[in-house]
């Protein structure tokens, strides 16, 4: 693949995908900081109009949406769940450290419910997500690039936004609300246990007591908050993979800013979408 | 297995979940059950926020709605609250809704109190009468007044023990009469002599009495004296209703004697007896004959004062009598006497009356005896009434 230079890359053909700026900064040491980061997101804005524009327009390729959804959902089940038992248990024993301090022991397991199925749950969702499918994304689009796959099926006139990009975007848009309900659910599976083991109490009490007072504002947005974690991971993979450069190298470099990039967005995301929610369903 | 088994089942799992979630919070709100309003107003809701519960007798039954502010300053908030279904049994048209705390710092919730069987049924959309909520500040107000009210209690408390130190110090101290009683063994001393020269006393005075019964007795055969009660007929006041009976029974008497008072009696004011004989046939009758019981009549005319002409009528009843028990012998429990007073059917000699001997079967009751004898009764009840009206002036 030849260099290009940014306005030749901002003046290509749209279904050509030429990332030519690599956000590794000693790739291009002759460019400012600011510059790169400008230009990134400059490219990332076009990438997501490509991709967004392959998406909506047949044909829509169903295989391979139902690869990835099975690839990005299903597989990611296990370590999901794991990951929202065990911040079950940590919140559980946690929270009646403190609350049994401050003599608030009845509220055990409303706090618990709530700090779950607000934040919790979606919060490690979303981290353990794009460490898992960031990471895979990345690689694979990545290796696809430098070994020039993806130039491949341009040349078998398939459109590569469409056929690579859509398909694992949506599939994490589509997932990652179902994994948070999944984690949701092991998680206070776990809580309960936890408390049970220290004191007797019925599951059906501790839901009870748990959702007391609780109504969908407190479920819902929370819940479907986790698609923008999901396009922000599909995304920023996707981008991240079909620009690499540089041979293994590159897919390497790849595979880890995917990973850390849609973490660090999925965080600050969260920040927006709680006060948004806050704001919207009060 | 298959790619899109694995899918499927991830998928319904999950959307299980979402389903559950939707469920138990939306139970938590009566949004699956069908429900009803019901409004109540307040002054003041302490806090109670829109879907606190509702709970009637303690169960959580319904949601609060909203809460709405008034329109106008004077009015007040109305909260509007979704019930279930299953409450319309039993919240009716007096039910009263209040606003309770849960413990002492708890959230805020409405209560509805059970509606009385007859009241009518509330319809939707009702308003519901409201019991003003109670405020801990209020509470605190109440708390501090009765505070106050004890500490001066317990003041006076501290006052009255200091009170009863002093009194039990000075007691101790032999100080006073209680103390000197406490304290001085010769007054008690004293006391016990005193008392039990007062038993000497009260003997000899008894002994005393018996001298004077006596000495009256003998007075009363004494030559000087015995002239008024041998006129009089009678020795002793006090047994004139001895055998006197309260009434005459009911039914018919078997056999009746019949005499003037002025065949009997030695003067016409007096009980002594003159003409003894012709009571024989009387005495006769009474000794030869079965009978229940028999009644010396004596009535009176109607010359002169109504109490002392009972008092003669008893007397000469009990003079018959004694005649009779005396010169006759039978059982003399079955023979009573009657005073019957001043008596228009007094027969010919009207002004002296008469004496009759009623003699009844056996079988008949025997009415009770006559209590106090009218010369007793008149003087007792005399004595009574003058010191009574001397303290009334």
């Amino acid at each position: 693949m030849i260099d290009h230079s940014v306005s030749a890359a901002a003046n290509m053909p749209v279904l050509v995908p030429e990332p030519s700026t690599v956000p590794v900064p000693a790739a291009l040491p002759n460019k400012g900081l600011i510059t790169q980061f400008l230009e990134w997101f400059g490219d990332l804005g076009i990438f997501f109009w490509n991709v967004l524009r392959a998406a909506v327009t047949p044909p829509f390729e169903f295989r391979e949406l139902f690869r990835q959804l099975d690839e990005i959902g299903s597989m990611s089940l296990p370590l999901v769940a794991l990951a929202g038992a065990a911040t079950g248990i940590v919140l559980s024993m946690e929270a009646r450290f403190s609350l049994t301090r401050f003599g608030a022991k009845s509220l055990l397991p409303a706090a618990i419910v709530f700090s779950i199925i607000h934040e919790t749950g979606p919060i490690i969702t979303g981290l353990v997500v794009s460490g898992r499918v960031g990471a895979g994304i990345g690689a694979e689009l990545a290796s696809m690039k430098v070994t020039e796959q993806i130039d491949a099926i341009e040349a078998s006139a398939v459109n590569p936004y469409r056929l690579l990009a859509a398909t694992r975007i949506l599939a994490c848009i589509l997932m990652l609300p179902l994994l948070t309900l999944a984690a949701d659910f092991s998680g206070l599976i776990m809580g309960w246990v936890t408390q049970a083991l220290s004191e007797p109490l019925s599951f059906h009490q501790f839901i009870n007591s748990g959702f007391k007072g609780s109504d969908f504002s407190d479920f819902l947005p929370p819940t479907f908050k986790t698609m923008v974690f999901g396009l922000i991971i599909g995304l920023i993979a996707c981008f991240q993979g079909m620009r690499t450069q540089g041979g293994a190298a590159g897919v390497g470099r790849a595979a880890t800013s995917s990973v850390v990039l849609s973490s660090l967005f999925v965080i600050l995301a969260d920040v927006v979408l709680v006060k948004l929610i806050i704001i919207l369903f009060p | 297995m298959s790619r899109s088994v694995r899918l499927g089942a991830f998928i319904i799992a999950t959307l299980a979940i979402l389903i559950a979630g939707i469920f138990v919070i939306g139970g938590k709100q009566y949004l699956f059950t069908s429900t009803y309003e019901l409004k109540a107003q307040f002054n003041d809701v302490v806090g109670l926020d829109a879907g606190g519960d509702v709970r009637v007798g303690g169960v959580h039954v319904g949601t609060v709605h909203s809460i709405l502010l008034p329109n106008k300053p004077g009015d007040k908030v109305t909260i509007v609250m979704d019930l279930g279904k299953s409450t319309h049994q039993i919240i009716k048209q007096d039910s009263v809704a209040s606003i309770e705390t849960e413990g002492l710092l708890g959230n805020q919730y409405m209560a509805i109190s059970f509606g009385s069987p007859k009241a009518a049924d509330v319809r939707d959309g009702d308003t519901i009468s409201s019991q003003p909520p109670l405020e801990m500040a209020d509470l605190l107000n109440k708390m501090s007044g009765i505070l106050d009210t004890s500490q001066q209690a317990i003041q006076n408390a501290t006052e009255a023990t200091a009170n009863l130190n002093s009194i039990s110090a000075k007691i101790n101290a032999g100080q006073g009469t209680a103390g000197a009683l406490v304290n001085d063994k010769q007054l008690y001393t004293n006391l016990e002599q005193t008392s039990s020269a007062m038993r000497d006393t009260m003997v000899h005075a008894q002994a005393g009495v018996t001298d004077f019964e006596e000495n009256m007795e003998a007075m009363k055969h004494n030559f000087l004296l015995r002239g008024y009660f041998k006129s009089r007929g009678y020795q002793d006041s006090a047994e004139l209703a001895k055998n006197e009976v309260e009434r005459l029974p009911q039914s018919e008497p078997t056999k009746e004697f019949s005499y003037s008072a002025k065949q009997l009696f030695d003067k016409q004011d007096s009980a002594k007896l003159k003409n003894q004989k012709s009571l024989k046939a009387g005495g006769e009758f009474l000794r030869d004959n079965q009978f229940g019981f028999a009644v010396v009549v004596v009535s009176a005319g109607m010359a002169g004062d109504t109490q002392k002409d009972l008092v003669l009528t008893e007397a000469r009843a009990m003079v018959v009598r004694e005649y009779l028990v005396e010169n006759y012998g039978f059982d003399d429990s079955q023979l009573k006497t009657f005073g019957a007073g001043k008596q228009t059917d007094a027969g010919s000699d009207g002004a002296w009356g008469t004496v009759r001997i009623l003699i009844y079967p056996t079988g008949t009751e025997i009415p009770p005896t006559k209590q106090t004898p009218a010369g007793v009764s008149a003087e007792t009840s005399s004595e009574q009434r003058t010191p009574a009206s001397a303290s009334a002036q």
